[in-house]
C-alpha cells in the first residue's frame, strides 16, 4: 500500500543508495583483494581493495546509523511509524541487520590480525576470523535487501519499481558474496565431482527462490543471475588489464596483471528455467514448489555446467575472455589447476549418493529459499 | 570459548644452533663487505628481519627478495625489497620479508654501489617454533564484541517476528510478542551452536598448527667401552628424515661434548654415521661425570638442527684425538671471570679476545674478534685452516638454554650456503694461502642476557688449539 514517505517523496532515499553503494563496494573490494592475493601476495591494511571493503562498512555504518538515531530521537520522523524496536532504539529491520553485519567486521579485524601472529598469515579463505568477516559482509547485504524490501512493499508505483531493481541488484550481489564463500570449493577441476553440485547446491537456490519469491518479478532469478554472472565477467575482464607483480614468493607463475575470477557458474540457465517453473506452479504449495525447484535446478545446472568445465579445461577457454590462462603466482606448474586437470570423479554408488545428496540439498535449500521468500513478501518495517 | 583456552606453547629452539634463532653471516656481495642479521618469524607465514650493515660507504642502495633455497630453476623472483638506510648510520639497512612457507630459504642480498652490483644469498630456516596466545585486552574486547553480535543476533531476530511485518502505526499484540519470543529462544539455540561450531573450527585450525610446531630431533646416546653411539629420533614433526644428511666440512655430524655444570672440559668430535640416523664416535680419555651433547647436521634441503642429550659418562681410558676431533679444558664455571680476555694455549701461545671496552649487549649482532699470540705477544705464525675455516667459536649460555656454533662466516652452516650459493664453491670458506692471519673473528648477536662461554678453536702448526672465554650480556 502506498503510504505517505512514497507519496510525498517518490525518489529513492539517499540511505537506500549508500546500502547498495556499500554492498558494490565489499564484493569488487573483496574480489579485487583476492586478485591482489593471486598477483602481488602482499598487502598492508591500507591496499584500495582493503578501503573498498572498508567503505562498505563505513557507508553501511553512515546510512543505518543515522537510520537508527533519527527515527529513535527525532519524534517527526517519517519512519518511525514503520520501524522495529531493539535494545532501546527504534529503525527498520534492515538497519539494525547492516547495523550487526558492520560490527561483525569491526569485529573481524582485531581477530584476523592475531590470527596472523598467532598461526602465520592464512593464505585461504575458509577461516575462522574470515568467516566472521563474511558473515559481516553477508548481513550488510541482508540489511540492505530487507532495508530495500521494507520500502518496497509500502510503495507502489514507479517508486516500487525502482526500488525492485535495487533489490534484484542486491541480490544479485548476495548471490556473489555466497559464492566468493565457496571459492575455494568450486573451482574447475572439481566440476566433474557430484561434490562439486552438491556445494553448489547449498547457497544458488535459496537465493534464486527467496530473492524471486519476495520480488513479485516474472524473471527475479533470471535477472539475480544475471546481475552475479555480469558482475563476474566485468570483474574478470577489467582486473587483467591492471599490472601487478608478485611480492611474495615462492613465485611459480610469473604474472605481470591482475589474476581475474574465474568464469562465472552458469547459474543463468537454471535460473531461466525457474522462472518459467514458477510462472506456472505459482497456486503450489512451497513444499511442491521446492522439489520441483531444486530438481530442476540441479538437473539444468549439471547438464549445462559439466559440459562447460570440459570447455573451461580446453586450450579454446584459455584467453582474455573465459580467463582460464590466468593463474595466482604460486599455482605450481606441475598443480592438477595448472595441467587443466579434472580431480577424478565420485565412482559408482559413491558417485550416485553424493548426487542424490546434491538433489537433496537443493530441493532443502530451494525450500528454505521460498520460505524465507514467503517471510519478506510481508515485511513492512 | 576458545578465548578462554588461548594458550602459550613454546618448545625449546633446537634449531641450528639451540635457543639462539637469529641468523648472521658476514661475506662479499662483489665488491662490498656485508654483515647481515636475520631474525626469521616464529610463525609461518610469517615476516623475517633484515638488518645489513655495510663495511664500505660507497654503497648506493640495497634490495632483497626472499627465495626457496633450492629451488632456483623451478622459481621466479618476486619483486625485490629495497633496505631503507637507517637516518643515523647510512651503512645500515633494514627491511623484512614474508617467508610464506616451512622450511629452507635464503634471502638474496642486491647490492649497487660506486664499484657496480654485487650479489650474495643468505640461508634462513623458516619453521613455526611457537603459537602465541592472546593477550588478555585482546581477549575482553573480541569476546565484549562477540557477546554483543551473539545478543544482538538472537535480539534482531525477536525483532523480526514481532515488529517487521505490521503495517505502520501498529503495535504487536500478545500473540506476536510470544512469538517473538519463541523465535529468540531457537535463535539462541542456533547462535550457541553456531558458536560451538566455531569453538571446534578453532580448535581444530589450533591443532593442525601446533602439529607444525618445530619438534627437535632426539639425541639418545649410549656408551659402550670407550665408544660412544648416538641414535637421532625424529618425535614426529612433518616429512622430516634422519638420513638426508649434507656433509659439513666433510663431516655428517659436528658434535660438541661439554662436561656439566662447570663447563671445564670441552671437546669438538665427529661421529661417524652407522646406518640411518645412528653415528658412533670413539672417545678420548674423559672423567667420568655428566656430560652435555649437542649433535649439529644438516638436511638436504638445507635446514640444519641442532640435537641435543646428556649422558653419564664412567672415567673413559678412551684412544688419542685424531683427524679434526679436537679438545680444550677450561677454568670452572663456577670461578668464571667475565672480564678475562687471555686465554692460555700450548707451548706458551695463546688466545686474546679483542673485545672492547663497550659492553656486550643481547640481540645485537658484532664481530666478535680474537688473536692467537706467541709468547712474545706477536701475532703467532703457523696459523692454519681448521676445517676450511680460520676457527670454529661455541657459545654456550651458563643456563645452557643457549648453543650456537659458527663460523667466521656467520652462523650459517656450510651446506645450506652452499645450496644458496651455487655458483660460489668456496662460499664461507677461506683459500688457503701461504701465511694465514693470526686474527679470526665470528659474527654473532647473544640472544638474551645473561652468563655465557664462549669456546673458540683454531689450528696452528698442525694442533687444533682450544680458547675459553666467559662472557656477561647486558640487556
Amino acid at each position: 500500500m502506498p503510504n505517505s514517505d512514497s507519496a510525498n517523496n517518490p525518489s529513492v532515499p539517499w540511505y537506500v543508495w549508500c546500502s547498495v553503494a556499500a554492498v558494490t563496494f565489499a564484493m569488487v573490494g573483496t574480489h579485487w583483494d583476492i586478485s591482489w592475493h593471486q598477483s602481488i601476495g602482499r598487502d598492508t591494511f591500507w591496499t584500495p581493495a582493503h578501503i573498498a571493503i572498508h567503505m562498505c562498512g563505513v557507508l553501511a555504518g553512515i546510512s543505518c546509523g543515522y537510520l537508527v538515531l533519527s527515527t529513535t530521537f527525532n519524534p517527526q520522523s517519517a519512519l518511525r511509524e514503520c520501524s522495529v524496536w531493539l535494545w532501546g532504539f527504534r529503525g527498520p529491520l534492515g538497519a539494525f541487520i547492516a547495523a550487526w553485519g558492520g560490527i561483525a567486521m569491526l569485529t573481524s579485524a582485531p581477530f584476523d590480525d592475531w590470527w596472523h601472529n598467532a598461526y602465520g598469515l592464512d593464505v585461504k579463505i575458509l577461516s575462522p576470523p574470515h568467516m566472521v568477516l563474511a558473515a559481516g559482509i553477508f548481513a550488510v547485504h541482508a540489511g540492505a535487501l530487507i532495508l530495500i524490501l521494507g520500502q518496497m512493499n509500502r510503495a507502489s508505483g514507479a517508486l516500487r519499481d525502482r526500488l525492485q531493481i535495487l533489490f534484484l541488484y542486491v541480490g544479485g550481489m548476495i548471490l556473489v558474496c555466497l559464492t566468493i564463500v565457496q571459492i575455494e570449493l568450486t573451482n574447475r577441476v572439481v566440476m566433474h565431482t557430484a561434490h562439486f553440485y552438491r556445494v553448489v547446491a547449498i547457497v544458488a537456490p535459496p537465493v534464486l527462490c527467496g530473492v524471486a519469491r519476495a520480488s513479485r518479478f516474472r524473471w527475479a532469478a533470471t535477472s539475480v543471475a544475471g546481475v552475479y554472472s555480469l558482475f563476474l565477467i566485468l570483474m574478470g575482464r577489467i582486473l587483467p588489464l591492471f599490472p601487478a607483480e608478485p611480492k611474495l614468493g615462492p613465485v611459480y607463475h610469473q604474472t605481470t596483471q591482475f589474476t581475474p575470477p574465474d568464469f562465472p557458474l552458469l547459474f543463468i540457465v537454471p535460473a531461466l528455467l525457474l522462472d518459467l517453473v514458477w510462472q506456472r506452479t505459482q497456486p503450489w504449495g512451497i513444499l511442491r514448489q521446492a522439489i520441483v525447484s531444486g530438481a530442476i535446478f540441479l538437473g539444468a545446472f549439471f547438464l549445462v555446467q559439466w559440459p562447460f568445465a570440459n570447455f573451461l579445461m580446453s586450450p579454446a577457454a584459455r584467453n582474455w575472455f573465459f580467463g582460464a590462462k590466468y593463474f595466482g603466482y604460486y599455482v605450481s606448474p606441475t598443480s592438477i589447476v595448472a595441467r587443466y586437470q579434472f580431480v577424478a570423479t565420485e565412482q559408482g554408488a559413491l558417485f550416485a549418493k553424493e548426487l542424490g545428496w546434491a538433489v537433496v540439498t537443493a530441493v532443502f535449500t530451494s525450500w528454505l529459499g521460498l520460505a524465507w521468500g514467503n517471510w519478506m513478501l510481508r515485511i513492512r518495517r | 570459548m576458545k578465548l578462554l583456552l588461548a594458550f602459550f606453547f613454546a618448545v625449546a629452539l633446537a634449531l641450528a644452533h639451540v635457543g639462539s634463532p637469529d641468523v648472521f653471516y658476514e661475506g662479499d656481495a662483489g665488491p662490498y663487505r656485508l654483515l647481515i642479521t636475520i631474525r626469521p618469524p616464529q610463525v609461518v607465514p610469517g615476516v623475517a628481519e633484515i638488518e645489513i650493515r655495510s663495511t664500505s660507504a660507497d654503497v648506493r642502495q640495497i634490495h632483497i627478495v626472499p627465495l626457496r633455497l633450492g629451488f632456483q630453476a623451478q622459481q621466479f623472483t618476486p619483486v625485490p625489497d629495497l633496505a631503507q638506510p637507517s637516518r643515523e648510520d647510512p651503512q645500515f639497512y633494514t627491511g623484512s620479508l614474508w617467508l610464506m612457507a616451512c622450511c629452507s630459504w635464503q634471502v638474496r642480498v642486491d647490492v649497487d654501489g660506486a664499484r657496480g652490483p654485487g650479489r650474495l644469498s643468505v640461508p634462513v630456516p623458516a619453521i613455526a617454533t611457537q603459537m602465541l596466545g592472546m593477550q588478555k585486552a585482546t581477549s575482553i574486547i573480541l569476546m565484549a564484541l562477540g557477546l554483543v553480535l551473539c545478543l544482538g543476533l538472537v535480539s534482531i531476530a525477536g525483532a523480526a517476528a514481532r515488529d517487521s511485518m505490521l503495517e505502520p502505526g501498529k503495535q504487536p499484540d500478545a500473540a506476536r510478542v510470544r512469538r517473538s519470543r519463541i523465535v529468540m529462544a531457537v535463535a539462541a539455540v542456533l547462535v550457541a551452536g553456531a558458536v560451538w561450531f566455531g569453538n571446534q573450527w578453532w580448535s581444530d585450525e589450533a591443532g593442525t598448527f601446533a602439529s607444525r610446531i618445530y619438534k627437535p630431533l632426539r639425541l639418545e646416546a649410549s656408551v659402550e667401552g670407550s665408544r660412544l653411539a648416538l641414535r637421532l629420533v625424529d618425535p614426529g614433526w612433518i616429512n622430516r628424515s634422519t638420513d638426508d644428511l649434507l656433509p659439513d666440512h666433510n663431516h655428517l655430524m659436528h658434535l660438541y661434548v661439554i662436561r656439566l655444570p662447570e663447563m671445564d672440559r670441552v671437546w669438538h668430535l665427529h661421529p661417524e654415521r652407522q646406518g640411518d640416523g645412528n653415528f658412533a664416535q670413539p672417545l678420548p680419555a674423559m672423567p667420568a661425570g655428566r656430560y652435555a651433547l649437542y649433535g649439529d647436521i644438516v638436511h638436504a634441503n638445507g635446514l640444519p638442527e641442532t640435537a641435543t642429550s646428556e649422558i653419564d659418562l664412567p672415567g673413559i681410558a678412551g684412544t688419542p684425538l685424531t683427524g679434526d676431533d679436537a679438545g680444550g679444558t677450561a677454568p670452572p664455571l663456577a670461578s668464571a671471570d667475565y672480564t678475562r680476555t687471555v686465554s692460555p694455549l700450548s707451548n706458551g701461545y695463546r688466545m686474546v679476545w679483542d673485545r672492547g671496552t663497550a659492553p656486550l649487549h643481547a640481540r645485537q649482532a658484532s664481530l666478535i674478534r680474537f688473536r692467537v699470540e706467541d709468547s712474545a705477544g706477536h701475532p703467532a705464525e703457523g696459523m692454519e685452516l681448521y676445517m676450511g675455516m680460520l676457527g670454529h667459536a661455541a657459545f654456550v649460555s651458563a643456563d645452557r638454554s643457549v648453543f650456537a656454533h659458527v663460523h667466521p662466516s656467520g652462523s650459517v652452516p656450510m651446506p645450506a650456503l652452499q645450496l644458496a650459493q651455487p655458483d660460489n664453491p668456496h662460499a664461507g670458506h677461506m683459500m688457503m694461502s701461504a701465511s694465514l692471519p693470526a686474527e679470526v673473528s665470528f659474527p654473532y648477536g647473544f640472544p638474551k642476557p645473561g652468563a655465557y662461554r664462549i669456546f673458540v678453536q683454531v689450528k696452528r702448526a698442525g694442533e687444533i688449539l682450544t680458547g675459553v672465554f666467559d662472557a656477561s650480556v647486558e640487556k
